[in-house]
């Protein structure tokens, strides 16, 4: 597992896809934070700024997860991993984390906003930390879900594309119908934003995560079968 | 030691792999050949454990893949067809990610990733990109990706493909020096490499295995005639004469005239005769002046052509013999004769084909 995550977290920053991701999403976080606390004057925190990004998230999430296996796949490099002497539970547990692991990278470097609020007005800072705790619940259910995506197809673009379509319509849903909102990941994500830890929504997001990563590593195993 | 045994690869109604067995010693290098899709990178990718087979099993020095796949996958160093690497790695850093997934203690993994680099000479370009080496580097990247962990076992898949000559040499040389402390499987369609680097030949065709043989064997049991090719100047043109002289002599063909008014010919007889010490003996007297006498040799190329050729038609025949049968049920009573006829030749020829594959088994 070791070994896939320190190769796979290597690469997102040897390709421009690691920069890219944290560039677009602290790009978003500054444009809020200007909007809502420079130009608007208001003093708010840092959740706030959170809860405006998540919506962000559902078209940069895919650059993490897009080639996780898709590219293996076409490229052929898949045969080197299957073959050595790692387990495919292993493998797919390093790819996700590696991924997680931009995501905690991208969390820490907003904390430079945290600290300009702290000079004119320290928040409350346990609803800043449940809010980051949710922030990467949130989107850690994404990237098991982006991953199993990409493990379906060998096209990274089309992995990208639904996985997309997937976040974006259990985004709407809600609209058409109020009990579509056991579908929409965002109005689990609400509840953290208050400051109280929710048990409910920790465990929902926690089971779906594990649930894509079950998911993908049966994909896994039968393409042993099928190919 | 890889065991092969009844193994059968299916997708959907295609049958890839087909039932077949057979057994690599320690040590051994085995050439597996095969015109294209006959099923020997499916073979490959079975035995390496990246793809399950429907039937059968496989053994790695005595670990099922199937059931013991980290044992087993540790013995193999596997590199596939059209050479997959992570491109934006670098030499080194793709040879230590190996490394790193074969499970090779921290420890020696420096030392080791330096022998290998060596190895293959790669250590100078070990600080480049993959994706900007040429095919030649990028196919050495993938041998040291197989040999890295020191695997008891080697599978390589076409390992020479795409290599300039040069290249071609140097990687035969490195593959027969890895053969005195590996076992190694080695595909490929070029038939003077098996001869020249394999100890034993697996031939295979639509996923069967129709015949397990050294070359050397291989290149014998095909050969049917012995053919001497003969250049001779012959002003009064005895050559006509030469069958009722040398009566051993099934054919003489004419090939071709040469600018310097001499003649070619090719003269066969059958496989145990070697006529080479008569026509020495026989043509001076002819008056006729020999320039060149040369046997033949019979090639593993021809080994091979006869032998997928003989698949083929027996293949055929079985489709036609089923068709007769058909076609005789509902045709009336003459035409039922004259087809019974045909069916009988086919058959003959069929059994006699038959005959011959056997009896080339037994030797």
């Amino acid at each position: 597992m070791w070994a896939v995550l320190k190769k796979e977290f290597k690469t997102y920053f040897l390709s421009p896809i690691g920069y890219v991701f944290i560039g677009l999403f602290l790009a978003m976080f500054s444009l809020l934070f200007y909007i809502l606390t420079i130009y608007s004057g208001a003093v708010t925190y840092q959740a706030v700024f959170y809860n405006a990004v998540i919506y962000a998230l559902i078209f940069i999430i895919p650059l993490l997860t897009m080639r996780m296996f898709a590219e293996e796949r076409k490229s052929g490099t898949e045969q080197l991993l299957m073959t050595s002497p790692r387990s495919i539970v292993g493998i797919t547990l390093g790819k996700f984390l590696a991924a997680t692991l931009v995501i905690v990278i991208t969390e820490i470097l907003t904390l430079i906003y945290l600290g300009i609020l702290c000079y004119f007005k320290v928040p409350d800072m346990a609803t800043v930390g449940v809010t980051m705790l949710g922030f990467l619940l949130l989107s850690m259910a994404y990237i098991s879900l982006g991953m199993f995506i990409s493990s379906l197809t060998e096209n990274q673009i089309v992995a990208a594309i639904v996985t997309i379509a997937i976040f974006v319509v259990t985004w709407l849903l809600p609209n058409l119908s109020t009990s579509f909102l056991q579908f929409s990941l965002f109005e689990k994500f609400y509840p953290y934003v208050t400051g109280v830890f929710p048990i409910t929504e920790t465990i929902n997001f926690v089971s779906l995560t594990i649930m894509f990563i079950i998911l993908t590593i049966i994909v896994l195993k039968r393409r042993k079968l099928v190919k | 030691m890889i065991e092969v045994k009844n193994v059968t690869k299916r997708y959907g109604k295609f049958t890839a792999v087909d039932n077949i067995s057979f057994d690599v010693k320690d040590g051994e290098i085995v050439g597996f050949l095969g015109p294209n899709g006959a099923g020997k990178s499916t073979t490959m990718n079975m035995i390496t454990g990246f793809i399950e087979p429907n039937e059968g099993n496989i053994m790695i020095n005595g670990y099922d893949i199937a059931k013991k796949p980290k044992k087993a996958k540790k013995q193999i160093g596997y590199m596939p067809e059209n050479i997959p690497l992570y491109q934006e790695l670098t030499v080194k850093e793709f040879v230590n990610y190996m490394a790193e997934l074969k499970l090779v203690g921290r420890k020696n993994r420096k030392e080791e990733i330096e022998k290998i680099l060596e190895k293959t000479g790669l250590t100078e370009v070990q600080k480049k990109l993959i994706k900007n080496l040429s095919r030649g580097y990028k196919q050495r990247v993938s041998m040291a990706g197989a040999l890295v962990g020191n695997p008891d076992v080697l599978i390589l898949d076409e390992p020479t493909v795409g290599l300039d000559p040069k290249q071609i040499t140097e990687i035969r040389k490195l593959i027969k020096e890895l053969g005195k402390e590996h076992t190694i499987i080695l595909s490929t369609h070029i038939l003077s490499e098996v001869s020249q680097i394999c100890e034993r030949v697996v031939i295979i065709n639509h996923g069967k295995i129709i015949a397990i043989d050294t070359p050397e064997n291989l290149e014998q049991k095909t050969q049917e005639k012995n053919s001497i090719l003969l250049t001779v100047e012959d002003k009064k043109e005895n050559m006509k004469h030469l069958k009722e002289e040398i009566p051993e002599i099934q054919s003489l063909k004419f090939i071709k005239d040469n600018e310097d008014g001499t003649k070619q010919y090719m003269v066969e007889s059958e496989a145990k005769i070697d006529l080479r010490k008569k026509l020495f003996e026989v043509l001076p007297k002819q008056d006729i002046t020999i320039f060149e006498l040369k046997k033949a040799e019979n090639t593993l190329e021809d080994a091979f052509i006869s032998l997928i050729d003989e698949t083929k038609t027996q293949e055929a025949q079985e489709v036609k013999k089923e068709d007769t049968k058909n076609e005789e049920k509902n045709s009336k009573k003459q035409k039922q004769h004259k087809e019974k006829e045909d069916s009988k030749n086919a058959k003959k020829e069929f059994n006699k084909q038959k005959e011959q594959k056997t009896k080339g088994g037994k030797k």
